[in-house]
């Protein structure tokens, strides 16, 4: 299924998929997200680390091609950042467009923010850093 | 809160997504590159009519070759062509894919189209607003909920502040690092990457840690 229609017919199935299941997590609610962070409930936990375990089975078991991964000098300053990001505003890249897909506004200003972080990290980089950073969508 | 899945259903809905996009497409997805390749669109549409061009040039070369070799009864050798920008268009169909072999990153597809990444944000929009009016949680509000009024601020300009700050900080954060919770955390561990292994570990980490803060002392 390499095809550029095939592609796009797997990619807004995943979308939809994705966004379904995310918000029927509760990625979207901050209070919840809140409490996987700081242990007091662990269902989110478990969802996400479940999902990890099966896909690393099933990975295994199906044979599925890996994709290298050099860890650079941009992976753990960077992680640091996004994790404090979203502990403050509650997004990772795909949970404001839930947010606001679920009727909270101001999840708009995160997804502005996240706007200007990208385009400010491919400047710096390009200008400053000069790291291969990889991509993880390709 | 009381409405959301279970466990085992979240856990199984997320695996299900990956698994599907990686038996379909042979490919990993992730939110924040698909995010970072869109917002470059101008960018990332002159690499696209580039590469296409340089498939173009192959195609020719290719086409040039044989027809020499036809006419001299010859075989067509090796020729040259230039690199291609996101260097997709030069691995030879006739060499066997190590589909399953660990050294595959020669096989590597390249990038999907940006028409493709585009569509990925735009869906994961419509899955959420399906989940939210089927579950009946949609409501249209100002505020981030009661969590965030009580853990961090009930000023909304305060609010307003920190949840551009924190955008930036995902944004800028996600795309140092090479990836968010969707491509390092989902696809990049169910692979085992170490890179990603290590980055969502940090970013995870992290999360923890300032969210205690901001629960207990802030």
């Amino acid at each position: 299924m390499r095809t550029r229609g095939a592609l796009l017919l797997a990619n807004i199935i995943t979308g939809l998929a994705l966004g379904f299941t995310v918000a029927n997590i509760g990625f979207g609610d901050y209070a919840e997200l809140n409490r996987m962070f700081t242990f007091q409930d662990l269902r989110m936990l478990l969802s996400f680390a479940g999902a990890v375990v099966i896909i690393v089975c099933a990975f295994a078991l199906l044979r599925v091609r890996r994709t290298p991964g050099r860890i650079h000098a941009g992976v753990i300053p960077g992680a640091v950042l996004f994790g404090t990001g979203w502990a403050i505003s509650g997004g990772c890249p795909a949970i404001p467009i839930v947010q606001v897909a679920s009727g909270y506004l101001p999840a708009l200003v995160t997804i502005a923010g996240v706007t200007v972080g990208i385009r400010l990290c491919r400047w710096a980089n390009a200008r400053y850093f000069h790291l291969d950073r990889g991509s993880c969508g390709l | 809160m009381s409405g959301y899945w279970p466990w085992w259903a979240g856990a199984a809905g997320l695996a299900l997504v990956t698994i599907n996009y990686a038996l379909t497409t042979d490919r990993s997805f992730g939110v924040s590159s698909a995010w970072d390749r869109v917002l470059h669109w101008r960018r990332e549409r002159r690499l696209e009519r580039m590469d296409e061009e340089f498939t173009d040039d192959r195609e020719l070369v290719e086409a040039l070759a044989a027809a020499t070799a036809e006419h001299f009864g010859t075989s067509p050798g090796a020729y040259t062509v230039p690199p291609s920008p996101y260097g997709t268009s030069q691995q030879p169909e006739t060499e066997a894919e190590p589909a399953a072999s660990e050294n595959a990153s020669d096989a590597s597809p390249g990038p999907a189209p940006l028409v493709t990444q585009a569509a990925l944000l735009v869906s994961v929009f419509l899955g959420g607003l399906i989940a939210a009016v089927t579950s009946g949680r949609f409501h249209l509000r100002f505020d981030m909920g009661p969590g965030f009024k009580e853990l961090v601020t009930a000023d909304p300009v305060t609010m307003t502040v920190l949840l551009f700050v924190g955008g930036v900080l995902v944004g800028f954060g996600t795309r140092l690092a090479g990836g968010c919770s969707s491509g390092h955390g989902l696809n990049g561990c169910g692979r085992l990457r170490p890179v990603s292994l290590v980055a969502t570990a940090v970013f995870f980490a992290t999360a923890v840690a300032v969210s205690f803060l901001l629960w207990k002392v802030i």
